[in-house]
């Protein structure tokens, strides 16, 4: 059954003149910085399209000196936060960065903007560009 | 962490288990979502803190009030808000549900070196306007974290950027000042909108 959707997803998507290209962002959220602070953080799902892995090695913004890939784990009851150096996603696999979990980290912002654009690369290539805009504030 | 550090560790998590067992077979009410309620609650320790406001406190603040305890730092861009964010949505549900009396939500930094009072005050204030702020010297710090079991220590990485492992725990004092139950992480709303009314009404 999962072999035939799977079948004609893939006719569905060779009927449609536009390929679909490999790296396709969703359900971006992007943090209002905290009072007082000078970091956001970003959640956002990754869907790989191609039959290749792809990864990703650095995250750039035109709005922040510095962007990190970090993960928070909770392990035997503590909370840790470590950088990931290589973000990998699998041939048609989609990675989810989620509150708790894979994260970006938003530093040093350059700019008072609300509008966030988010660099994804492999090296130097150029994978993916995101605009985004904070999340509205809650309280 | 030490090798003394280590064994502290596991003989606090074990007596923790044990203790969490005991718990739940004893004194917790059985429908209890996520709570573990301590068979013998167990009075915080003495320390000599000061609040948002720069206000000296001790742990006869925490009496004549509930108090939902979370230790994180405001440098925390993930879990840390995400945690407060939670407590907050689920005391603004225990109000909307009629819930009297609220608890206070209360954040103890693991990072007394860089959380300010000011810096204190700017980020609770997100959070509502009842709650309580607490930073102070690293030695006052530790009196109340090791004494109620929770561990936390600073990663390398330049000033700006440092992380501070910190263990994902919210503790729920009552109101005679006492650690009264454990909230595990990952947290949910729901587990303490069910909960803490119970235990409140059992106590």
């Amino acid at each position: 059954m999962i072999r035939l959707v799977v079948l004609l997803v893939a006719l569905l998507a060779a009927c449609t003149s536009e390929p679909q290209p490999p790296l396709v962002v969703s359900d971006v959220v992007v943090t209002r910085p905290m009072p007082g602070m000078k970091m956001s953080a970003a959640y956002l799902s990754l869907a790989n399209n191609s039959n290749e892995v792809i990864r990703i090695t650095r995250v750039a913004s035109a709005q922040y000196e510095s962007v990190q890939l970090h993960e928070t784990t909770i392990e035997d009851g503590v909370a840790r936060m470590r950088a990931i150096p290589v973000l990998e996603i699998a041939a048609g696999e989609t990675v989810t960065l989620q509150r708790g979990g894979k994260h970006l980290m938003l530093m040093r912002p350059t700019s008072a903007s609300d509008t966030v654009t988010l660099q994804f690369l492999d090296g130097d290539d150029l994978l993916l560009t995101v605009d985004a805009t904070f999340e509205p504030r809650t309280n | 962490m030490g090798p003394k550090n280590v064994l502290f560790a596991v003989v606090l998590a074990a007596a923790l288990a044990l203790g969490v067992i005991v718990a739940t077979r004893v004194q917790s009410p059985a429908e209890l979502h996520s709570a573990f309620v301590l068979p013998t609650p167990t009075p915080l320790p003495e320390f000599a803190l000061v609040d948002q406001r720069g206000q000296g406190i001790t742990r006869e603040a925490f009496r004549d009030h509930w108090s939902l305890v979370f230790f994180g730092f405001t440098h925390c861009p993930d879990i840390c808000p995400t945690t407060l964010q939670i407590l907050s949505a689920a005391r603004k549900t225990l109000a909307d549900n009629g819930q009297q009396p609220l608890p206070k939500i209360v954040l103890v930094s693991v990072d007394p070196e860089r959380d300010t009072p000011e810096l204190m005050a700017q980020y609770m204030a997100y959070f509502g306007d009842d709650n309580l702020g607490i930073t102070g010297t690293l030695d006052e710090v530790k009196k109340l974290t090791t004494g109620l079991g929770i561990y936390f220590a600073k990663q390398p990485g330049n000033e700006e950027s440092y992380a501070v492992d910190h263990s994902a725990a919210v503790l729920l004092v009552n109101p005679d000042a006492e650690f009264h139950a454990l909230f595990g992480g990952s947290h949910q709303i729901e587990s303490f909108v069910k909960d803490v009314p119970l235990i409140m009404d059992a106590f």
